[in-house]
């Protein structure tokens, strides 16, 4: 359900985006928005981890455990998409980029 | 861009450790919803805004299949490898890693198993997800924009996405999005298989 959200979410705003209903004057801070957005995303994420007892409790015990199966998870899933996808999407900044 | 993406986690995590409000307590996975939606629907209407998007998908064609699956596939030896090193058996380890980055579903399928395990989940996946926060930028800039896409694995269709967007173009965007969705189907039907295994 929650997929269908997002996807809902996405093609409303595509939509708006690609009939030009979106305010002009509010166009060009669609970046701010999207920083502003990003950030208090970010910061409630940080307090979830924040509250979480489970996690600082049981850091010492599971932590190294956890860190070193994240760590050869992402290694690996670079090298392998690395290794097969070269040619899937461009590298190159395109004009539309947002400029960070 | 990092720093400021570094000092909101970390003011954050602060303010949560220091200071419990019930209020955000209660509604903190609203909040996160509220905040989530409004990106979501203005990354909507960036890519609404640049038309060629949609062509380049229909040019990448079947061959879009490949992110998910090399992303799976890494993901997972990437567990297998882990195993040499961990006190845990590989089936443990790789279901562990098959959670793809999505740490509330992971951690709760593998705490059916035991806590421990649950656990490991949990704090791998979000070490996973905050990997993905601190080094989306660098591997975007350094090593590939489709990269950026496999750190973060199935958080690349939310949680990630917003930060994918803005470190590479509306293409990786919308294919961030597909392959998240992809994998996210995929991460309820891989743990519990895998651990099943073992």
């Amino acid at each position: 359900m929650r997929i269908l959200l997002y996807i809902t979410l996405i093609l409303i705003g595509s939509f708006v985006g690609s009939k030009n209903l979106f305010p002009e004057k509010l166009n060009k801070k669609l970046n701010f928005f999207q920083n502003i957005c990003l950030f208090f995303l970010l910061g409630v994420m940080g307090y979830k981890i924040g509250i979480s007892d489970e996690i600082f409790s049981n850091f010492n015990k599971i932590g190294i455990s956890a860190l070193i199966i994240s760590f050869f998870s992402v290694v690996f899933s670079i090298i392998f998409v690395k290794i097969s996808c070269k040619k899937i999407v461009t590298t190159k900044k395109e004009s539309d980029d947002y400029g960070n | 861009m990092v720093i400021k993406i570094i000092l909101s986690i970390i003011i954050g995590t602060l303010l949560g450790y220091n200071f419990r409000f019930d209020f955000l307590i209660e509604n903190i996975d609203y909040l996160i919803d509220l905040g989530l939606c409004l990106l979501l629907f203005f990354i909507g209407i960036e890519i609404g805004k640049n038309k060629q998007i949609f062509l380049d998908l229909k040019k990448f064609g079947y061959r879009l299949l490949l992110l998910p699956l090399a992303i799976v596939t890494g993901t997972i030896f990437g567990g297998f490898i882990s195993s040499f090193f961990v006190d845990m058996n590989v089936f443990e380890t790789t279901a562990i890693s098959a959670g793809l980055g999505w740490y509330s579903l992971s951690a709760i399928e593998l705490s059916k198993y035991s806590a421990v395990l649950g656990s490991t989940a949990f704090l791998s996946n979000i070490f996973r997800e905050l990997m993905a926060i601190l080094f989306i930028p660098f591997i975007a800039k350094y090593i590939g924009h489709t990269e950026t896409i496999a750190v973060a694995g199935a958080t690349s269709m939310d949680t990630l996405l917003p930060l994918i967007t803005k470190n590479t173009n509306s293409s990786t965007a919308v294919i961030s999005f597909f392959t998240g969705v992809v994998l996210s189907f995929l991460v309820p039907i891989l743990v519990p298989f895998i651990i099943g295994l073992s």
